[in-house]
């Protein structure tokens, strides 16, 4: 009994390190098996569009919610990597997987390039120039007619030979498990409380000599890179592209999930994108309807829960151990104390 | 009069009118930033507002030219002050903590609300006028509109009395005074909840100002506020924050700019050439154009 217990927490630990919990891994089951069970091509598209903006949103939070700078052109890296993946399988019949990857990439070196524009800026002023480098991006993709066809729309080959989605949807699954492990490695290590350190208070950090411009142009490539290749996902799963993709207000959707879900948490964009984005599929009808819910959550989560639907767990889980520790004594709340702290 | 001298002259012409609007919501933007930390995401959003103030005054109830734009200004003053006591005060008491961040998603929300709201409301149909004030005058062989040189001037009298009523009044002290020093501001006795609430009124209504002026040549259209936005941001980093008069150049130096990439380049291609520009100026003038004394930079 004692030997499987200890067997147990070990496991724990280890899935732990790849920022799991037993909670997640059920949940994360329950979602993989879901389109399996239930068989229904409507249900099994809306999930993959849930989980490609809960995965842009993830990698949104791994600059705003940790270095403090909200990339407001992030759309436009997202359409950079949809537009590299679909001219190479196009112009050059190269195959989407590559073409992804190569999206990434490229939008990846984009995003060191914006790194370094955005580097001596203060923090607003930092999200302006993302804002404007992404307009500069939308004009030259919808003005160069001759390679992007412009405004009207690039057709993509897909990503599969059948009609069904069940396997863009274990794609986009495993990108999003991968995005989720990989920015959760990456936070639990040194480099992630360099970003937060960053992110709280630039000069102290820079005192204690962080490497601020190293650990800036990092993340802003890390960030952009997953964009690109969830954009070259994006192209050739919906099949056509036109410059609209990089608009802004596809930014303001992704940073909307991503605060609404918790900022500097990376799961919380997630949880919201897989709550929010099927249930906004019921106001399809009403587009305008559908963007005055997301300023009207938008106004709601920063004025009365800033720290969104992951404080809100953490406040439940909270409770529930105080619960729990009332009956069981004084040494376990203790414990809870230090773990809670 | 040549060809290439009449066209330098209509560039210069519409990159001047432009600047006045850009510089007229490069004020209020500046403001709003300087006295409460608010980067104003929303600011195009009531210029649009005032766009619609006038325009439904002016068509739908008859009033004149001047009382339509007024009614505007006052208008979007009361919506701002609305908002600000609704919105910026709950969340200034809840909480201080990573202000600029939460403020800048707050004006992000409500500029969602607004675009949508007016759309839903108003349709996605272009409202405009002919013009507010018919004619023209003629300087040697060019014809300016009158409504141009009206709106040009109305824009330019307002900046003087926005001035003035910052430097010469008391309550335009304030205003300086709490974007110098909030705490030793409050110590001295000024009420901050005011000073919050008339500065971020005050910036609406030089938005919705500029919007109401330039009904004739830019019609009402519920996301027509995120292009002056854009170009009154651009104005503030060129800038640096705090200081009117440079943001009167500014204004006017956007306004010729884009003006002239729109002619050299064709229509698409100038937000690519402003942003070149304005990489240039971050890399060689960090702290902006007018970098001096008592003006905020953009740089850290």
């Amino acid at each position: 009994m004692e030997k499987a217990e200890s067997s147990l927490t070990k496991g724990g630990r280890f899935i732990g390190k790849f920022g799991f919990t037993p909670l997640s891994i059920a949940m994360l089951f329950v979602l993989a098996i879901f389109p399996l069970v239930l068989q229904d091509e409507v249900i099994t598209r809306l999930l993959i569009s849930a989980l490609m903006l809960g995965a842009l949103a993830m990698a949104f939070d791994f600059t705003a919610g940790f270095i403090n700078i909200n990339n407001f052109g992030y759309a436009a890296f997202w359409g950079v990597g949809a537009y590299t993946s679909a001219l190479l399988a196009v112009k050059l019949g190269i195959s989407p997987w590559l073409g992804m990857l190569a999206g990434g990439i490229l939008a990846g070196l984009l995003g060191l390039g914006l790194g370094f524009l955005t580097l001596r800026l203060a923090g607003i002023f930092a999200s302006c120039m993302t804002w404007f480098v992404a307009l500069a991006m939308f004009a030259v993709t919808a003005n160069w007619v001759e390679l992007t066809r412009g405004t009207s729309g690039l057709s993509v080959p897909p990503l599969f030979n059948t009609t069904g989605n069940i396997g863009y949807f274990y794609t986009i699954l495993i990108m999003t498990v991968l995005t989720y492990v990989g920015l959760k490695v990456i936070i639990k290590s040194h480099i992630g409380t360099a970003f937060r350190a960053i992110g709280q208070d630039l000069q102290a950090a820079q005192a204690s000599g962080i490497n601020v411009t190293k650990y800036k142009i990092m993340n802003f490539t890390i960030s952009c890179a997953i964009a690109g290749v969830l954009g070259g996902f994006y192209a050739h799963f919906v099949g056509i592209i036109t410059p609209t993709v990089m608009n802004t207000s596809h930014t303001v959707e992704v940073m909307v999930l991503s605060f609404v879900g918790g900022r500097g948490t990376i799961w919380g964009g997630l949880i919201a994108g897989l709550v929010m984005i099927p249930s906004m599929e019921y106001l399809k009808g009403l587009m305008e309807l559908r963007l005055l819910i997301y300023g009207v959550l938008m106004i709601v989560v920063m004025i009365f829960f800033p720290s969104g639907l992951a404080g809100l767990y953490y406040k439940v889980v909270q409770l529930i151990r105080k619960n729990a520790s009332l009956t069981k004594g004084k040494k376990e709340e203790k414990d809870v104390r230090r773990a809670g702290l | 009069m040549d060809m290439d001298s009449m066209q330098l002259f209509n560039i210069v012409l519409t990159g001047v009118l432009r600047g006045g609007l850009y510089a007229l919501m490069a004020v209020g933007l500046s403001l709003v930033f300087g006295v409460m930390n608010i980067p104003n995401f929303a600011h195009g959003e009531f210029y649009m507002l005032g766009a619609y103030f006038s325009y439904f005054t002016y068509t739908y109830f008859h009033f004149g030219p001047i009382s339509s734009i007024l009614l505007a200004a006052v208008g979007t003053f009361i919506l701002g002050a609305i908002a600000e006591k609704t919105l910026f005060y709950p969340l200034r008491k809840r909480s201080k903590k990573n202000w600029i961040m939460n403020t800048f998603l707050l004006t992000l929300g409500i500029s969602i609300v607004l675009q949508n709201g007016a759309k839903m409301l108003w349709g996605n149909t272009y409202r405009g006028i002919t013009q507010y004030w018919p004619g023209k005058v003629s300087i040697a062989s060019f014809n300016i509109s009158n409504d141009r040189i009206a709106g040009f001037c109305i824009a330019m009298v307002t900046i003087a009395i926005f001035w003035l009523f910052l430097n010469k009044t008391t309550m335009g002290r304030a205003i300086r005074a709490v974007s110098q020093d909030e705490t030793g501001a409050s110590i001295v006795g000024v009420n901050l909840n005011v000073i919050h609430t008339l500065t971020f009124a005050l910036s609406c209504l030089l938005a919705g100002l500029a919007g109401a002026i330039l009904l004739s040549i830019s019609p009402a259209y519920p996301f027509m506020g995120v292009q002056p936005l854009y170009k009154s941001w651009f104005v503030l980093i060129l800038v640096g924050m705090g200081n009117i008069g440079a943001s009167i150049y500014g204004g006017l130096l956007v306004g010729l700019l884009e003006t002239f990439a729109y002619m050299k380049f064709g229509s698409g291609w100038q937000d690519v050439v402003s942003l070149a520009i304005i990489i240039m100026i971050l890399i060689f003038k960090p702290r902006g154009l007018f970098a001096k004394k008592g003006v905020k930079s953009v740089s850290e």
